[in-house]
């Protein structure tokens, strides 16, 4: 399975680094989070802003598709959310910045642990696989709605 | 009136005095594996619940030997007085103390209101991880699993018996609606209910908003008053996977004095699994 190529750039850094490598990446990765918060003045074509029961606070997902068609995603995340998810958010952003909405719907969540690495990937981090559920989620919505404009 | 051991229970002001104190170590227990990395109190080392405290092929805890290897190379010796704090109002704190009292460590203390209270009180956190010179811990000789720790055989002849059971689990799980936590994913748990017998009162009666605990008064009325529980009884309590019971095991171990309380920390996800356990739900 070949990724987008920003999101496999990310997955090749991270397989080239040890454990400790890989744990302080993501602890730079999470202190970006707040980046990819949306910014003042910022619209979005999608806005998914919801706590979900299974989850400890709420992800907030905001969509832009550009002028080339690609998704641009902004996302806030509650105080509550944990280092791991914060990290992947950041993550995810960065590498499927461009991709086409179907492509996001179509990656396999494979790549998770290829990133976090073995010792990371345990009981209770599922919530990292629940951020990319959610981008999956918002480009259905958008790729539903486009469809049916196009057969009205 | 005061607790039990007041002792045990630190302030943020006890551990900022005693950051640099040769006898003791800090100890940083969270659910957020990367949550240490990001930020602790300086001077803390990081012991993992499932990595350091687990063994990592049977369900169980580590050996008497690898615990030694674990103290060690954290510069902890049986004279250390070992103080824990953490996130989700020391859940997983409580746990490693319950787990170091298995392996007989009984100069233990915990910082009252964990990880949540320091970063509120907007106390210095550092990245730096300490730079430690093993100790010689010598290899416990025994584990106090027949002290603190209750099985399911030990469980299920409570239940029969109709000997005082805690269930520290959240209302939704005590009555069957649910398997697992408000706000928690599900992690496999084939039937919902609770022990036959067993009394609920969530763990998060017993604390504050701030994650501090309640006061003794306070405390004395919940488990005493609105449960029953006597100073003499055999007790045991249960949650999930053993953290938020070691909460409680806490409160009524050292905040209240109860003698004779253990920690069932195979818990819903053994009892709920298991072919043929009885199961209760209301």
């Amino acid at each position: 399975m070949s990724y987008p190529p920003k999101l496999q750039a990310i997955i090749g850094l991270f397989e080239s680094l040890p454990e400790q490598g890989k744990r302080e990446n993501l602890i730079a990765y999470c202190d970006n989070a707040k980046r990819v918060e949306p910014k003042e003045g910022e619209t979005f074509d999608i806005e998914d802003i919801r706590k979900d029961e299974e989850c400890t606070d709420e992800v907030a997902v905001f969509l832009k598709i550009t002028p080339e068609g690609g998704v641009s995603f902004r996302m806030r995340l509650g105080p509550q959310v944990q280092t791991l998810t914060k990290a992947m958010t950041a993550i995810l952003c960065k590498g499927l910045e461009g991709c086409a909405p179907q492509a996001v719907l179509d990656l396999p969540s494979d790549f998770v642990p290829r990133i976090v690495g073995a010792e990371l990937v345990r009981l209770r981090s599922q919530t990292t696989y629940y951020i990319l559920t959610r981008m999956k989620q918002i480009c259905k919505v958008w790729l539903d709605r486009k469809r049916a404009a196009e057969c009205t | 009136m005061s607790y039990f051991n007041a002792e045990v229970l630190v302030d943020c002001d006890w551990v900022e005095k005693h950051q640099n104190d040769l006898s003791v170590r800090i100890v940083e227990s969270n659910e957020d594996v990367l949550l240490y990395d990001t930020g602790h109190i300086a001077g803390a080392v990081h012991i993992d619940w499932r990595r350091d405290l687990q063994d990592q092929l049977v369900r169980d805890y580590v050996s008497p030997e690898l615990f030694a290897q674990l103290c060690s190379r954290n510069g902890i010796t049986p004279e250390t007085t070992v103080v824990f704090y953490g996130d989700k109002s020391n859940w997983w704190s409580t746990y490693a103390l319950w787990a170091f009292r298995l392996y007989g460590h009984t100069k233990v203390k915990l910082l009252n209101g964990g990880r949540a209270k320091w970063v509120a009180e907007k106390r210095a956190t550092t990245r730096e991880v300490p730079s430690l010179t093993a100790t010689a811990y010598p290899i416990p000789a025994k584990r106090f699993d027949d002290e603190i720790r209750a099985f399911y055989e030990d469980t299920l002849a409570h239940s029969k018996a109709a000997k005082p059971l805690v269930d520290v689990r959240s209302p939704s799980e005590f009555s069957g609606e649910t398997t697992h936590m408000p706000e928690y994913p599900q992690e496999g748990v084939l039937r919902g209910g609770h022990i036959p017998g067993a009394k609920s009162m969530p763990w998060k009666t017993a604390t504050n908003e701030d994650a501090t605990f309640k006061s003794v008064e306070e405390l004395v009325k919940i488990y005493e008053g609105q449960l029953g529980l006597k100073k003499e009884d055999d007790i045991i309590a249960y949650c999930r996977i053993g953290e938020r019971s070691s909460h409680t095991w806490f409160v009524l171990t050292y905040l209240l004095g109860f003698k004779n309380v253990r920690n069932y920390d195979g818990s819903w996800t053994e009892w709920g699994n298991r072919v043929r356990s009885p199961i209760e739900r209301s």
